[in-house]
């Protein structure tokens, strides 16, 4: 796994990663092969591109850009603080729409500190605050004005223990509409359906919709979880760890769901188990002590990672 | 090396369970032996005159209690009414948004200390605050003196209770959108319903038995009770003065009354214990 074999499939990395880019160069060079990105087949090491010298220092948004792919949330020069101890430098990172972008990384690097950050659930505690930029849409989230409501909304997150509400099935579903949205009953009904069905779950629930959701499995709770999220239409999924609680069976129902959401959802899933990382998404990042130490396609950070701290993590080193 | 022979050991260890058990035993064995005494002496003065007729003169045979239990009932309800909504505002307070502040911290304490505070200094505070400036005493007196001793009840109960709430609860009801004061009464409340049910039920309990508060407050009286305006009759203040009294009339009927409360008493404190168990299965 860590040998350095240069005919993988790969692309070569644009830059090293670099910490302390400016903020303004936004626009990247596009390199010729911007129109076809659907053949990263080039036995390249280095693209010949003016990208590598000074002008996009961001990996992530120049490999988006490459292939072509929309970035849904940017982070810029983010940093995070619980109190005085800085948990995150200066985080750099795109997340592709419709895909699945894993982030890995050995305990205590900062993969779910960051993730907190991006629909803003840090604000729970008073000692924690983000500084630099989160952009949803190009819109900076972290601003205090930015309408926290409508931002989990957009933004949905699944956590680690599934948390299922003190009550039914169905209204566990529905609390979420009821926040967002007014409408009729028949409408609610059916809209939970949908969540339900989207989330897989509505064949094995649909006859015990007024059974608290506790009493569900824990797996089915993981995706009573993610039917809530879903119900309020969001456009990103966060997911912390879903299946760190959840049995191995249960764990393949909702990674083969995670599978068919990215095509509507832009989903980011923090994990520590590596085969799960490499199995349901399309990029990955690496993080160690609070730095994104390497950014790339899945497939080329698991077969021919260019950061040797990445290689010593995935081929278990470490962590 | 030798290994010491275990006989040592193990005397200590009987010696010393023999010794706690014996102490479990004497606490279990008082409270048994009040509520036998309690309900021998006093299920002979419990009839249904007791219920249902007011109290007689000394000398007179026969009436009741009736007044009393209803001033009773009448008193710890209103010292409810007034120290629910205190008390889980301030529990409430504490567990979601004190961010363990300093007024957090000097809330929980006072908190702690007014549990510990004996009550009949909380009657004579009330007696001031009320009974002074009034110029008479009064029910109101005594429905605060009792609010004042369940607030630090419901309100520590109440605390401990929402922190037994897993944060990933409220966080998943954030991340849905919901604001602060939608998580706390809608999920958090809902998923520690039965604790908070608790924590009223035992404050209920600690003060329906309480006679020094209402010494100075609501005092007795032996008509009917009509207005918390006056002085008000209750069960407490009744068994204070019956007993001390001469009259094996009237020293019966403190029995009949200190059986009905420590019943009562006991009935909420085990249906408190009964609710909790629930919660855990």
């Amino acid at each position: 796994m860590s040998s350095h074999n240069l005919t993988l499939p790969l692309i070569g990395r644009l830059t090293p990663f670099r910490r302390k880019s400016n903020l303004a160069p936004r626009e990247v060079v596009r390199p010729q092969l911007q129109g076809k990105p659907a053949t990263p087949i080039q036995v390249v090491e280095k693209l010949p591109v003016a990208a590598s010298q000074d002008e996009t220092g961001i990996e992530s948004e120049a490999l988006l850009a490459r292939l072509g792919l929309t970035s849904k949330v940017a982070t810029r020069q983010l940093n995070f603080f619980y109190g005085d101890n800085q948990a995150l430098f200066d985080n750099n990172l795109d997340i592709a729409e419709h895909r699945v972008t894993a982030i890995i990384g050995p305990s205590g690097c900062g993969k779910s500190t960051h993730l907190r950050i991006y629909n803003r659930i840090y604000q729970l505690y008073r000692d924690q605050r983000a500084t630099g930029e989160v952009l949803l849409d190009g819109v900076n989230i972290i601003e205090p004005h930015y309408d926290i409501m409508e931002l989990r909304r957009k933004i949905g997150m699944i956590f680690q223990k599934p948390t299922p509400f003190p009550m039914s099935v169905f209204d566990n579903v529905a609390y979420g509409l009821k926040l967002h949205y007014s409408m009729k009953k028949g409408e609610m009904a059916d809209r939970v359906e949908e969540a339900l069905s989207r989330a897989a779950l509505w064949d094995e629930v649909k006859d015990f919709l007024h059974r608290p959701g506790t009493a569900l499995s824990g797996g089915q709770q993981q995706r009573l979880c993610i039917a809530r999220a879903l119900a309020v239409e969001p456009e990103v999924l966060l997911m912390d760890e879903p299946t760190s609680a959840i049995d191995p069976i249960a764990t393949a129902k909702i990674e083969e769901l995670i599978n068919r959401l990215k095509a509507s959802y832009s989903i980011v899933i923090v994990t520590h188990n590596m085969q799960q990382a490499a199995r349901i998404s399309d990029f990955t990042a690496f993080f160690f002590q609070g730095h994104i130490i390497e950014f790339g396609e899945t497939q080329q950070i698991f077969t021919n990672p260019s950061q040797k701290k990445t290689e010593e993590y995935i081929t278990g080193r470490f962590g | 090396m030798k290994l010491r022979p275990p006989t040592g050991r193990r005397l200590t260890n009987l010696a010393v369970s023999i010794w706690a058990g014996a102490a479990a035993l004497l606490g279990i064995l008082i409270l048994f032996w009040i509520l036998y005494v309690v309900l021998a002496r006093g299920l002979g003065a419990l009839n249904l005159a007791f219920f249902t007729q007011l109290p007689t003169p000394p000398g007179i045979m026969g009436g009741g209690l009736a007044n009393a239990i209803v001033g009773t009932l009448a008193l710890t309800a209103v010292a409810t009414v007034i120290a629910v909504p205190v008390g889980l505002m301030a529990g409430i307070y504490l567990a979601e948004f004190s961010d363990d502040s300093k007024v957090g911290d000097y809330s929980r304490f006072s908190a702690n200390v007014l549990m510990g505070m004996p009550s009949i200094i909380v009657g004579i505070f009330a007696y001031t605050l009320v009974v002074v400036p009034l110029g008479h005493f009064s029910g109101y007196a005594g429905a605060l003196a009792l609010a004042i001793l369940m607030l630090p009840v419901i309100t520590r109960t109440t605390e401990d209770m929402l922190r037994l709430v897993p944060n990933t609860l409220r966080e998943s009801a954030l991340a849905l959108g919901a604001p602060r004061w939608k998580v706390t009464l809608a999920i958090v409340f809902r998923a520690a319903k039965s604790g908070l049910i608790t924590g009223i039920l035992l404050a209920v309990a600690r003060v329906s038995g309480e006679t020094a508060p209402l010494l100075f407050t609501a005092l007795n009286s032996p008509y009917w009770f009509g207005s918390l305006n006056e002085p008000t009759p209750n069960l407490t203040v009744t068994i204070y003065n019956y007993a001390m009294s001469p009259y094996p009339d009237w020293q019966q009927k403190a029995w009949g009354a200190s059986l009905l409360i420590t019943f009562g008493v006991l009935i909420l404190t085990v249906s408190a214990r009964f609710l909790l168990r629930e919660k855990k299965v």
